[in-house]
């Protein structure tokens, strides 16, 4: 049976790091009307190249929040090439399983980091 | 175990206890197979029972009881009457295909049935419906063909319970020389329904919707000649559907037939009163909510409202972990991530339609509940807001 783990309802309910970031080093945006997503992922990165926080403002599916809740504990402290590295079988099993059904939606979290690492190097000479 | 407030009554309702009390014999004492009557007491025992049963259903719909045939529920009273209408009159009085006119908005038991004789060469006509969830009978005049055999439309939407024009909708079939066939599952023993009144030739009931057992339901048959069996067998039914009756069930449905028979005027009131309640409350207290289809012709155990801003999935999700049960879709449709065709059938965006939640109230719906619901979804709906 497909269906949500604990560990992802109680993500969900009570979700990390929700938020904007004023001046981000880096905004990653994404908008899916089919899907009712709408999704900011900000991060800040310090000269070193590591990320030092990152938050996100969501509107969405179950998946994607708690998708993105753990994603945004997993950030700070890594370097951009080891965040480039995160991927939804690593996040899923943060989240005990998601259930492939929700993969794709739960995916708008890892290309949200991605488009915000882009703009991040885009702006970073 | 913590107290749960369910309304998805529209899914499926609790089996009443005086319903499992009638059952119960029919399991073990009185397990024997009611086609054996003429030579064993048992058997007879079994027989009077599910003749009982078939008495107790024709009177809650007004009809005649050799006129309701056991099925194993609404899906598959709804697939045999299309396929049987369909398939008869094409053989034998048409001797080309035959057509159907059904909606958009109907169950998938009509609506795959539909697609499934589509596939087989059969034509289909699918009529839209209006914004506020109710077919015009003029759309239906328009779709009628020489050819014809069947139109069917559902008494009520399960989604979002809006009550169709169904006598005069048969009108327009039968001045066509059509049968009329309506789906009244999610009407039955909550509104009056009477075969006659509402001039149809088939009416589909399940059990479960009406605190009766799963796995069983009808069709009315109006005239047997008027369609093939869709489950051949042991010449139960006149004939017209085999299968070793299933006792305990039917003796379910018997009893939850007679018991909303009796309890329909009180609770229809009863409903749309903490229905109206429930509206008024959530209203006041979340910004940007509207019903989806028609207050008025409406079953009264049915409240569909779309909220702004929100994905019905996390918040039924967040309604759960509080304990409080609803449905987006439909229940039959669950496990898709797509949006409810009814809504899109109405009108709403795919935004729309995903923001919307059902909520459906029963006979064990008591006002703490809807006082719970409207203390809680609020909250709820503030929770995921403040996300976004």
């Amino acid at each position: 049976m497909d269906k949500y783990s604990r560990a992802t309802i109680r993500e969900f309910m009570s979700p990390s790091n929700i938020g904007s970031i004023d001046d981000p080093s880096g905004t990653g945006h994404i908008t899916d009307n089919a899907d009712s997503v709408e999704l900011t992922l900000f991060i800040n990165v310090d000269a070193a190249g590591h990320i030092t926080d990152a938050k996100y403002r969501v509107s969405g599916c179950t998946a994607l929040i708690a998708t993105l809740s753990v994603l945004s504990k997993e950030l700070p402290g890594k370097a951009i090439e080891e965040a480039l590295t995160i991927d939804m079988p690593y996040l899923s099993s943060l989240l005990e399983g998601l259930p492939e059904s929700k993969w794709r939606c739960a995916g708008y979290a890892v290309e949200a980091l991605h488009l915000a690492i882009e703009d991040y190097r885009s702006k970073t000479p | 175990m913590e107290r749960i407030v369910y309304m998805d009554n529209a899914a499926t309702t609790p089996v009443d206890p005086l319903v499992v009390e009638e059952m119960k014999p029919f399991f073990t004492e009185q397990f024997a197979n009611p086609m054996t009557y003429m030579h064993s007491s048992m058997g007879d025992v079994a027989y009077t029972a599910v003749e009982n049963a078939r008495q107790r259903v024709a009177a809650l719909i007004g009809s005649h009881p050799e006129q309701v045939i056991f099925t194993s529920g609404g899906t598959e009273a709804d697939n045999w009457v299309l396929k049987g209408t369909l398939e008869r009159a094409t053989r034998e009085r048409l001797h080309k295909p035959g057509h159907l006119v059904t909606t958009e908005f109907e169950h998938h038991a009509i609506l795959h049935s539909a697609l499934a004789l589509q596939r087989q060469g059969y034509d289909v006509t699918f009529v839209k419906v209006g914004h506020e969830g109710i077919v015009d009978p003029d759309d239906v005049r328009r779709a009628m063909r020489p050819t014809t055999v069947l139109v069917s439309v559902m008494h009520a939407n399960n989604e979002i319970g809006t009550i169709q024009p169904i006598a005069e909708i048969a009108r327009v079939a039968h001045e066509h020389g059509a049968l009329m066939h309506t789906d009244a599952v999610q009407t039955t023993a909550h509104i009056p329904v009477d075969v006659d009144a509402l001039g149809v030739d088939f009416l589909s009931i399940s059990a479960h919707k009406f605190n009766g057992p799963k796995g069983v339901g009808i069709l009315f048959v109006r005239d047997h000649g008027a369609l093939y069996p869709f489950i051949d067998g042991g010449g139960q039914e006149w004939g017209l559907r085999g299968s070793t009756h299933n006792v305990p069930g039917i003796v379910g449905l018997g009893k939850a037939a007679q018991l909303g028979r009796e309890r329909l005027p009180g609770e229809l009131k009863r409903l749309t009163g903490l229905r109206d309640m429930l509206l008024d409350k959530l209203s006041s207290r979340i910004d940007g909510i509207a019903v989806n289809g028609d207050m008025k012709q409406r079953v009264p155990q049915n409240l569909n409202i779309r909220i702004d801003g929100i994905d019905n999935e996390p918040l039924l999700l967040a309604m759960n972990e509080a304990a409080l049960i609803a449905a987006g879709g439909s229940a039959c449709t669950a496990l898709e991530t797509v949006p409810s065709h009814v809504l899109t059938s109405i009108g709403c965006s795919l935004t729309e339609a995903k923001a919307s939640i059902r909520l459906s109230f029963g006979y064990f719906t008591t006002e703490q509940d809807i006082e719970y619901a409207a203390d809680v979804i609020p909250g709820l709906v503030r929770f995921l807001r403040a996300m976004a």
